[in-house]
C-alpha cells in the first residue's frame, strides 16, 4: 500500500524524533548524573559528580575577617585539595547569611542575608572554583514594597523567586514571594494570603501570611509554600525568645498551594509548628511533597488524593524525645525512597524509608555533631554533606557551638565519614547552606528515573 | 500534542541529521506508533489541546491573571531569510510576540526541536483565528549563524511552517556570532560549545529560552522546556490581548 505523501513525510519526521530519542537513551546511561536532590527542577544540571561545594557562611565577629562569605570546598575525587577550602569570597559585613540558589542557567549564585535583606549575586560560571561577587541588591525592602528577610533564591526560567520571612512594617511573620529577573531586575511581589486578604484561597480561616520555602512541581503547575517566623524572632537570642510566650505565638502554622503560573494562592493547609523545607518527590507519577515541622517534630505529607485534590497530613513523628528535637533541613533521595532529616536539637540525622510516603519508617540515625542544620545530597544518593549553623542568634553556646562542614558516604545502610572541616579553626564562621558547583553543566531535569 | 509539534520541528533536520539504515529499521515500528499518535493529536490542535502527563493541569482562563513586566526586549541588527538587515525592535513591537532562540542543528528532544514544534502549533492555531493572526507574531532567532545562514533558515522555515496563512513567523540569524553576542547577553540566553562537537544532542549547549513580548516591546514571560506548554502560551497571549480594551471587544 502506498502511503500518502503527507504520511511519508511524517514517517521521516517521526523517524528523526525516534532517532533523537534513541540517541538520548543510548548515551544517557553513560553519564553519571550527580546533583543535590533538593534543587529547582528548572536548574541546569551537573554532568557527573559535583566538583565543588559552595557554603554560604555567616561571619563571626573577631573570627577571621568577621564577614559573611561564600566558601568553596573542593570535592573532586583524586584532587590534591580534596576536602579542602580552595577559595573564599567575602561580602560586606554580617547579614545573617542563610540560603542561596542558582539561576536556571547555573551561571549565578544568589545568596541572601536574612537580617539586612541584602542579596549577593556571585558569578560561578567564569571560574566555578572561584566565585566572584558581581552585584549586590541592597534596596530589597523599598523595591519589593516592604518584603524583608529574603530566604534564598529558587530558579525559574529566566528569573528567580525569593521566598521571604518578614515585612518591613512590623517585622513579624507576614511576608511575600518576590521575583527578580536573572539580571537582577525586580519583577513582582506576591503576598502570602491571610484571613483578611485571602486572594481567593480556600481554607482562608487558617491563613497566617507567613512564609519560608517555595517549591514547584512543574507538571502539576503546583507551587507550595511553607512558613516560619518573622525578623523579630529570628534576630532574637534563642533562649530569650523561647522564654517569651508571646514571641512563641508568632510562628507559622500553614502551608499554601498556589497556581504556579498565575501565582494565585489556591488552598491553605493547617500544618502546625513551623513547616520548613519542602521536598517534592521526583517520580513522574509521585504527586507529593514532604516537610518537617520544626516546633512539632513531625513529618508531613502534602499530596494529591484520588480525586486530584491537594491535601496535607501528618505521617510520622521525628523522634520520641519529649519537647521535640527541632527538625530543620530534610533531603529526599532522587528515587523518592529515602528521606534524611536533620535535627538541630540533638545534632542527629535520622533516615526514613519513605517508599510508602503515607507511612514513613525510621531506619537509621547518627549524631553528626553537637548541632546540625543543613544536609545536601548528591543525585546518586552516595554522598551527603552536613553543616552546623541554624542562625547566629540561635546556635548553641560554648562547647556545643561546633561549626563544621562534614561529608559522608551513604551505602544505603549507614553514613561513613569522608572529611571534616572545622569552620571555627579555619576562621571562616558559621556554615549554613550548601550548593554544588561544577565545570560540567548539562540540561534541566524535571523528573527522575525511579530505580 | 507534543508528538505532533515535535514531528514538525525536527522535520527540518532531515537536511543534516542522517539516520543510518540500521537505526532506521530499528525505529520504524516506533515511528509508526508515533505517527498514529501525531495524526490524532494534530487533529486536536484547533480544538481544545489535551492535557499531557508533563503538563497535567488545566490552563488558567485568559485574563484571569496578570503577567508582570520582566524587562524590555533588547534591540539589535539581524538578518532575515532574504539576507536583509532587520532591526530586532521591529520584530518585538506592534504585535504580541513569541520569540524563541534556537539552532537548527539541535537534536536535544526537549530543546530547539520542541520549541519550534510549539511555535508551529501556535502558528497552526492562528491560521484558524483571525484575531490571533492579525495580532500575534512568532520569531525564531538562530544563535548558530555560521551554520544557520539566511538561505538555510529560509529552507528550514518552509519545512516547519505548515500553514501558509496564519500569523507572521519570522526566522532570523546574524552575520556573525560576534554581532549576535550582545543580543544573547541582553536576553540572558546562555550558549556554549559542547566539549564534544559530535555530541548526539548537537554541538552547542544552551538553556531553552522562549519569550513572550507585548506590543510595547516588554518581556512579559519567559518559558523553558518545563513551562513551554502551548496551552499556557496561548492563554498568556490572549491575556495580553485582553489588556487592550479595543481588541477585547473584537
Amino acid at each position: 500500500m502506498k502511503l500518502p505523501i503527507t504520511c511519508q513525510l511524517d514517517i521521516v519526521r517521526i523517524s528523526v524524533i525516534a532517532s533523537a530519542l534513541a540517541l538520548t537513551l543510548a548515551f544517557s546511561p553513560r553519564i553519571t548524573r550527580a546533583d543535590e536532590t533538593c534543587s529547582s527542577p528548572y536548574l541546569a544540571r551537573i554532568d557527573g559528580q559535583e566538583e565543588f561545594v559552595y557554603v554560604w557562611t555567616l561571619g563571626v565577629e573577631g573570627l577571621g575577617d568577621g564577614q559573611d562569605k561564600l566558601v568553596t570546598v573542593d570535592v573532586r575525587p583524586g584532587s590534591s585539595t580534596y576536602g579542602k577550602v580552595i577559595s573564599t569570597a567575602s561580602v560586606d559585613g554580617r547579614n545573617e547569611a542563610h540560603h542561596g540558589g542558582f539561576t536556571d542557567d547555573r551561571r549565578q549564585l544568589w545568596c541572601a542575608g536574612l537580617e539586612t535583606s541584602r542579596v549577593f549575586i556571585f558569578d560561578v560560571h567564569t571560574d566555578p572554583a572561584k566565585p566572584k561577587l558581581t552585584k549586590t541588591i541592597d534596596n530589597f525592602a523599598e523595591t519589593t514594597g516592604g518584603a524583608i528577610g529574603p530566604h534564598g533564591a529558587y530558579a525559574l526560567p529566566g528569573r528567580v523567586i525569593i521566598p521571604c520571612l518578614s515585612n518591613a512594617t512590623d517585622k513579624g511573620g507576614r511576608t511575600a514571594l518576590v521575583e527578580y529577573s536573572n539580571d537582577g531586575n525586580y519583577i513582582a511581589t506576591h503576598w502570602l494570603p491571610t484571613k483578611d486578604v485571602a486572594r481567593g484561597a480556600a481554607n482562608a480561616q487558617f491563613a497566617d501570611g507567613y512564609g519560608y520555602d517555595a517549591r514547584v512541581l512543574p507538571r502539576k503547575n503546583a507551587l507550595l509554600t511553607s512558613s516560619f517566623t518573622g525578623w523579630n524572632n529570628y534576630t532574637t537570642d534563642f533562649g530569650k525568645m523561647t522564654a517569651d510566650a508571646e514571641a512563641m505565638k508568632h510562628f507559622g502554622n500553614t502551608m499554601v498551594m498556589w497556581d504556579f503560573h498565575t501565582r494565585q494562592p489556591k488552598k491553605v493547609f493547617e500544618v502546625p509548628g513551623a513547616p520548613l523545607e519542602i521536598r517534592w518527590a521526583w517520580g513522574d507519577k509521585h504527586n507529593y511533597a514532604f516537610t518537617a515541622t520544626a516546633l512539632g517534630s513531625k513529618l508531613w505529607l502534602v499530596y494529591a488524593d484520588d480525586k486530584g485534590e491537594w491535601q496535607a497530613k501528618e505521617v510520622a513523628p521525628i523522634s520520641d524525645v519529649k519537647g521535640g528535637v527541632l527538625p530543620v533541613d530534610i533531603s529526599l533521595s532522587a528515587d523518592d525512597k529515602t528521606l534524611f532529616v536533620d535535627s538541630f536539637g540533638d545534632g542527629k540525622c535520622r533516615v526514613f524509608d519513605v517508599s510508602d510516603p503515607q507511612h514513613p519508617k525510621q531506619i537509621y540515625e547518627k549524631e553528626i555533631g553537637k548541632q546540625v542544620n543543613m544536609v545536601s545530597q548528591s543525585w546518586d544518593g552516595k554522598r551527603l554533606y552536613f553543616t552546623s549553623s541554624l542562625l547566629a542568634h540561635w546556635d548553641k553556646q560554648g562547647a556545643d557551638n561546633e561549626q563544621f562542614l562534614r561529608a559522608y558516604a551513604w551505602d544505603g545502610k549507614e553514613l561513613k565519614p569522608r572529611f571534616d572541616l572545622d569552620f571555627t579553626a579555619l576562621k571562616l564562621g558559621r556554615p549554613h547552606h550548601m550548593l554544588f558547583g561544577s565545570t560540567k553543566i548539562g540540561s534541566p531535569r524535571t523528573v527522575a528515573s525511579i530505580r | 500534542m507534543i508528538a505532533a509539534g515535535a514531528a514538525r520541528a525536527v522535520a527540518s533536520q532531515k537536511f543534516h541529521r542522517a539516520v543510518s539504515p540500521k537505526a532506521f529499521s530499528l525505529i520504524t515500528a516506533f515511528a509508526f506508533i508515533l505517527l498514529i499518535f501525531a495524526a490524532i493529536t494534530r487533529s486536536m490542535i484547533a480544538a481544545d489541546l489535551p492535557r499531557e502527563s508533563e503538563f497535567d493541569y488545566d490552563p488558567p482562563p485568559p485574563g484571569s491573571y496578570t503577567l508582570p513586566v520582566v524587562k524590555l526586549a533588547a534591540d539589535g541588527v539581524l538578518l532575515d531569510t532574504n539576507n536583509k538587515a532587520v532591526n530586532l525592535r521591529d520584530l518585538t513591537h506592534g504585535r504580541v510576540t513569541v520569540l524563541s532562540f534556537v539552532y537548527t542543528r539541535c537534536a536535544a528532544p526537549k530543546a530547539c526541536p520542541y520549541a519550534t514544534g510549539v511555535l508551529g502549533q501556535l502558528h497552526d492555531m492562528t491560521a484558524k483565528d483571525e484575531t490571533l493572526a492579525r495580532n500575534m507574531r512568532l520569531v525564531s532567532i538562530s544563535f548558530d549563524p555560521d551554520y544557520d545562514t539566511p538561505q538555510h533558515l529560509a529552507a528550514y522555515s518552509e519545512n516547519v511552517r505548515e500553514e501558509k496563512s496564519g500569523c507572521e513567523w519570522r526566522f532570523v540569524t546574524a552575520k556573525s556570532r560576534a554581532e549576535l553576542e550582545p543580543i544573547l547577553l541582553a536576553y540572558d540566553q546562555a550558549v556554549d560549545k559542547r566539549s564534544n562537537p559530535a555530541d548526539p544532542q548537537g554541538p552547542l549547549y544552551h538553556t531553552l529560552r522562549v519569550f513572550l513580548i507585548d506590543r510595547e516591546g516588554r518581556i512579559r514571560n519567559i518559558y523553558s522546556s518545563s513551562t513551554l506548554d502551548p496551552r499556557l502560551v496561548l492563554a498568556d497571549v490572549k491575556t495580553l490581548l485582553l489588556e487592550e480594551p479595543k481588541l477585547s471587544k473584537q
